[in-house]
């Protein structure tokens, strides 16, 4: 059963500035079940964390056309009960312990000391940074702060969990490690994960659908089923073959979109993302 | 060697040259007197033993002033600095205004207030004011709007709402820089209410201190500023108080 429907939903930007308007999103249909890793893959400037925020219900989407359902139900805006959301950036509050971080989202929802603290605590094991919850964020790498912010998310215990490239300021290695902590957590408790990145390499190491964005406007190119064995292994022939195929469809639309950025770089009116 | 130590070290090393220099070459007592008489000095005025007439009511003057003064600063200050962050319009209308203001030296506005105000203690808590809330207000304004978006759209994503957002992410991320404003605030509030004492001399210990400059007492000169120096010296570590307990 569908957990995640986006019916034919576009996105345009205006700038009040310039009057210009951009289409970041044109008639993007998809759907993520029950428990599915489902990754949105894509150029610069593609939209696909525009439409991550649209469903997160953090940017609306054009008023004409379009739906975004959860759990059948539209969205209007964030819905901490039923999804929890992950930035690129860590944003942990400096002033708060991890501890108090970790519990920053139960606490908008009223949920009793003990249990907070309990759930926090959980989370914080899971990814092996229990002796730290005392800790002050400045104190921390940036995997730790990252990892964080994942049981920030995680202890929401929504059964939708959207990511925006998450991993996306650590280095390398510091993210095959997380990634695969991300899928260890996901395959013991059932979760349907949305994960937005720009990396193929990423894409095949965790996702378990993985659909492929044009640019701009982003329309989907091509929806690609990866039943690879897990735990992956990067580099053996049939990753690799599946690296293949993604960049075949996304080639041309990299090309596209580093195209445009130079040709129209002062032209395009997106917002930071 | 701890830093604390090397501070002390230092600072006795100034001190002990300062006594010899005093004692033992001919300069001139008026001029420099040995740290052992200023602290002697001290330990008279605060007793009330010394030739420093009525030390306590002027005192008391000064720290009634300051105290005022500040009460005026902080508060109206901080809520001006909301306003000028809070709202576009407000802070693009009037901060430009308070700019030039604050780049005037507000001492040539002292004999305008004076002879409006007359030469209590109003004109000079008014001085105070204008002296210390210039960078309290800047600070205010500065600290709000430097928050980062994200630690608003993570609360926002989290369910928090408007009054939630701002009291428990804009506020304590706020607060660093408005503490700074307010500590600095307090300095120069005491430079403006001690500089009014000095240029309309009737109460305070501007006055005391003036008193002893007119009249060649070194010693007691001397004591006077360090006693009024401790007021500032005070009021910094009760914000480094503060800064330790909300500031992380």
């Amino acid at each position: 059963m569908a957990v995640i429907e986006v019916k034919a939903v576009s996105k345009t930007y205006h700038d009040p500035a310039s009057g210009r308007e951009t289409r970041t999103l044109e008639n993007v249909s998809l759907s993520a079940a029950d428990n599915d890793f489902l990754v949105l893959l894509g150029p610069s400037g593609c939209g696909k964390s525009t439409l991550l925020n649209i469903v997160a219900g953090l940017v609306p989407h054009d008023e004409r056309g379009g739906e975004v359902l959860v759990h059948s139900r539209r969205v209007t805006g964030p819905n901490p009960k039923r999804m929890a959301y992950m930035f690129q950036d860590p944003v942990l509050y400096p002033w708060r312990t991890v501890l108090k971080n970790v519990e920053f989202g139960l606490e908008a929802q009223r949920i009793a000391k003990q249990e907070r603290r309990a759930r926090a605590m959980k989370y914080l094991q899971m990814v092996g940074l229990e002796s730290f919850a005392d800790y002050y964020p400045r104190q921390l790498s940036g995997g730790m702060c990252q990892r964080v912010a994942l049981c920030r998310a995680l202890a929401l215990e929504t059964d939708i969990v959207l990511m925006d490239e998450p991993f996306g300021a650590l280095d390398e290695q510091s993210r095959i490690i997380l990634g695969d902590e991300l899928v260890e957590i996901w395959r013991k408790v059932r979760r349907t994960i949305v994960f937005v990145t720009h990396s193929l390499t990423e894409a095949v190491y965790l996702g378990q659908r993985i659909v492929v964005f044009t640019a701009r406007p982003g329309r989907i190119k091509a929806e690609i089923r990866n039943d690879l064995s897990r735990p992956r292994s990067i580099g053996t022939p049939e990753f690799n073959r599946m690296i293949d195929t993604l960049w075949s469809h996304l080639k041309e639309e990299s090309l596209l979109a580093l195209e445009r950025e130079k040709s129209t770089r002062e032209q395009v009116v997106l917002p930071k993302e | 060697m701890s830093p604390a130590l090397a501070r002390m070290a230092l600072v006795l090393g100034v001190l002990l040259v300062w006594e010899a220099f005093s004692r033992f070459t001919s300069v001139s007592p008026i001029l420099i007197a040995p740290p052992s008489e200023v602290l002697w000095q001290i330990v008279r005025i605060v007793s009330t033993h010394g030739s420093v007439p009525d030390f306590y009511s002027n005192l008391w003057v000064t720290l009634a002033e300051l105290l005022a003064a500040y009460a005026v600063t902080a508060s109206l200050g901080v809520l001006v600095g909301f306003l000028f962050a809070g709202s576009k319009l407000i802070g693009d209308a009037f901060e430009p205004v308070l700019l030039v203001l604050y780049a005037i030296p507000k001492i040539i506005l002292y004999p305008l207030i004076v002879l409006v105000l007359g030469i209590g203690m109003f004109p000079k808590i008014v001085f105070g004011v204008m002296v210390g809330i210039f960078v309290v207000i800047f600070n205010t304004a500065a600290g709000l709007r430097q928050v980062e978006p994200t630690y608003i759209s993570l609360a926002r994503s989290l369910g928090y709402g408007k009054w939630k957002i701002f009291f428990s992410v804009v506020i304590p991320a706020a607060a660093p820089t408005i503490l700074a404003g307010l500590r600095l605030g307090f300095g120069y509030t005491i430079l403006g209410i001690i500089t009014a004492e000095l240029l309309v001399v009737n109460a305070g210990l501007g006055f005391l201190i003036d008193w002893a400059s007119f009249n060649y007492y070194t010693p007691q000169l001397y004591a006077l500023i360090i006693i009024t120096l401790c007021i500032g010296v005070i009021g910094n570590g009760l914000f480094s108080v503060l800064e330790r307990r909300w500031v992380r």
